[in-house]
């Protein structure tokens, strides 16, 4: 009986001291200027295999020229594991945040650590950049941070050994294209809809080249409505082209597959669709997840996804990551510095994992020629738009791939969601 | 003899101390959170009162939708767990302890039913992901389908059959569990009666509807408990297998909760999504602990 008390008094000791412990750690990031480092940088992202392989030959440059060790973390549910660890007083030091939406969040929370008081000159650093990037890092006038990669999601992956389809130039040869093949056996398009984004990213591709970049910028920034007509002829667009006659395995079949698996549906050895519409990173993942023996250039190659409007232009969708400091001290500093270097732009694109916005990095820095040229429409692009569904604030990303999945199910139920859908965003931009 | 309360006070202290710390504290820090404007998970300075519960329960359509008949949502899909899922079990799990008794190779027939329940939820979740999947090549049932000629089903990509796909999966996980259970309590009940029934010239059938299941009716009450509050709180087959997709059509409780506080940082919506859940919880476990106490008193 004895033992039992002083066991559970124990554990109660312990208890309380780690809750003083986590309170007393709790409020280390306040205040201006760096402190010294630990001699050790602990960063986390949601990359894993060979995106984590790729940023790791960067992270051991970095050691090498600086010889400031770093500690690497991978969390595939990276908003979960920032958010409690937040909450406990134990963030990492430095993240790569996948949603530009979530930097404005965690800024106004006073999570993250600015480039200015981190001691860095953050006009410099944004100098490497163009501005449709440095946007996404500054919020409120304030610079939190550098976009460490981006991707082009304008893009239509397609067979070259594939008879059936050609690199078209506008919307309606795409659509003459997918109505010719709809009784071909293998179905024009392939969807990996349960993976909601993938509908994201056909939204905002047709929205930006039929509404323009500057009402699309409005749309995902909440001056302008989600019942707009605009939006309502840009889903029935989609909706034309994305149906049950066009879809490998219908549109229900869409929605039981995730992102990878509609890779799989035209590039697998034993393909049921001719096409799909997604970012430059399919590549990768198609080479080196779904078939090995895949030629680029040869049996896998993009075109740019097609203009619809002339007057409109191609606006280029694209994504990116941020990197960004939750600590404040010389050694992350340093890796932020180093992190918007032209050099470790140069190293991780070497590696053919991603493309770098920084203006430093030239072409002859990438690998192969998917990735060139998908980096040549990064920077090549003449208007630039942000990944919309990653720029909502808070649940609106998610609730948007939500509706899109909806949607497509049943055009017809796409007034009904998007009143909903509006309200939701007035809370939450208002929040 | 009787003694007074309070020499028990410092043999009860420690573990009051603990359930204190780690139950009670919790929990009002959780009602709290619910009803204040928070930043993060954190609190903030503004106290809302019930505008969390009043948007959940009437704005929310992905928690509840009352707008067309049959309603929808996190909390309706959880009801239809709560119905389907217990009954599919006991069911099953009555059946197999029951004629498991019957056959010689009994114990090799339960180890079969009681495998699933080796493996953990996420598991559970991948393997039924492929049998499930759309793609006949790899999905086994829409294979079995494609042999009889059918087309193949996207099991988890249409909205009348995503909620009841995952259950199946659920409940042949727990089956062997719910059968190992009732298949005890059934080696429990003295042959004596059983065969006095039969000289009285009592069918298999009466044996089994008039002695071995009034006879297993707390073992019963026990294991549908469980399960009630199990339900209640399933999070993660639903996690694995849809992310509470296609469009929201398969979220439960658990899920919203998670998705509220995790990815969208609204930590006191969610506080409120998993008071709601406490207050489920709140009733069965209120009557299991009367129970517990009556039969208390009976023994």
């Amino acid at each position: 009986m004895i033992k039992k008390y002083a066991l559970s008094f124990g554990a109660l000791v312990l208890a309380l001291s780690l809750a003083v412990a986590a309170a007393a750690c709790g409020g280390s990031d306040d205040g201006g200027g760096s402190e010294a480092g630990t001699g050790t940088v602990s960063v986390l992202s949601l990359w894993g295999g060979g995106e984590q392989e790729a940023f790791q030959k960067v992270l051991t440059a970095f050691t090498a020229e600086t010889g400031i060790k770093t500690k690497y973390e991978s969390a595939r549910d990276f908003l979960p594991v920032v958010r409690s660890r937040l909450a406990a007083g134990n963030p990492p030091m430095v993240a790569i945040i996948p949603r530009p939406g979530i930097v404005a969040d965690l800024a106004k929370e006073g999570s993250l650590i600015s480039l200015d008081d981190l001691g860095l000159d953050a006009d410099a650093i944004n100098d490497n950049y163009s501005e449709a990037w440095t946007n996404l890092t500054t919020v409120d006038g304030t610079t939190y941070g550098v976009v460490a990669k981006a991707n082009s999601k304008s893009v239509v992956w397609y067979r070259p050994d594939d008879s059936k389809v050609q690199p078209v130039e506008t919307f309606d040869e795409l659509k003459t294209m997918t109505d010719g093949l709809k009784s071909d056996a293998q179905k024009p398009w392939a969807l990996g809809a349960k993976d909601s984004w993938t509908l994201t990213d056909w939204f905002e591709n047709i929205y930006a080249r039929t509404a323009g970049a500057d009402k699309y910028n409005q749309l995902f920034s909440g001056e302008l409505d989600f019942t707009d007509q605009s939006v309502k002829d840009a889903l029935t667009r989609m909706t034309d082209i994305l149906n049950n006659e066009t879809v490998s395995g219908g549109i229900d079949g869409a929605l039981g597959l995730d992102f990878v698996g509609g890779i799989g549906k035209v590039f697998s050895t034993n393909p049921t669709a001719h096409m799909y519409m997604e970012g430059g990173f399919v590549g990768g993942i198609a080479l080196a997840d779904v078939n090995p023996d895949l030629k680029p250039g040869t049996t896998i190659d993009f075109f740019p996804f097609p203009t619809i409007d002339d007057a409109v232009g191609d606006p280029l969708v694209g994504g990116g990551d941020v990197t960004a400091a939750f600590v404040n001290n010389e050694d992350v500093a340093k890796l932020i510095e180093y992190l918007a270097s032209p050099e470790a732009g140069k190293i991780w694109v070497s590696t053919g994992a991603i493309v770098s916005p920084n203006k430093g990095v030239t072409a002859d820095a990438y690998p192969n020629e998917l990735v060139k040229k998908e980096a040549e429409q990064v920077t090549g692009a003449t208007v630039f738009v942000f990944d919309g569904s990653d720029l909502l604030p808070g649940a609106l990303g998610e609730d948007w791939g939500t509706l899109l999945q909806n949607v497509i199910k049943d055009p017809s139920s796409m007034d009904g969601h998007l009143d909903q859908f509006q309200q939701q965003a007035e809370d939450a931009f208002a929040g | 003899m009787r003694e007074s309360g309070l020499q028990a006070v410092p043999f009860l202290a420690p573990a009051l101390i603990l359930a204190f710390f780690f139950l009670i504290v919790p929990v009002l820090w959780t009602v709290a959170l619910s009803v204040n404007r928070t930043r993060g998970l954190n609190f903030g300075d503004e106290w809302i009162g019930f505008d969390n519960y009043e948007r959940l329960l009437t704005r929310d359509s992905r928690f509840l939708d009352r707008d067309e008949f049959p309603w929808s949502g996190a909390l309706i899909n959880n009801i239809r767990w709560l119905i389907v899922y217990p009954a599919l079990c006991l069911l099953l799990g009555l059946v197999t302890a029951v004629l498991a008794t019957r056959v010689r190779y009994e114990a090799v027939f339960k180890a079969i039913i009681f495998v699933p329940m080796a493996i953990s939820a996420t598991a559970v979740g991948v393997i039924w992901l492929l049998v499930y999947s759309p793609d006949p090549e790899i999905g086994v049932l829409n294979a079995v389908i494609g042999s009889v000629g059918g087309d193949p089903v996207s099991w988890l990509g249409r909205n009348d059959t995503v909620n009841y796909a995952i259950i199946l999966a659920y409940v042949w996980a727990s089956t062997g569990f719910v059968m190992v259970v009732l298949s005890a309590a059934l080696k429990g009940i003295s042959q004596e009666v059983i065969e006095a029934a039969r000289t009285d010239g009592a069918t298999e059938w009466d044996i089994f509807r008039r002695i071995q299941l009034p006879l297993l009716s707390l073992p019963i009450a026990v294991v549908a408990v469980w399960m009630i509050i199990n339900v209640i709180k399933v999070f993660d087959i639903v996690y694995i297998m849809t992310k509470g997709g296609p469009g929201g059509a398969s979220r439960v409780i658990a899920y919203s909760y998670y998705v509220e506080t995790f990815e969208n940082g609204l930590g006191g919506y969610g506080a409120a999504v998993a008071v709601v859940m406490l207050l489920l919880i709140l009733p069965v476990m209120i009557w299991q602990i009367r129970r517990f106490r009556s039969e208390a008193v009976v023994s």
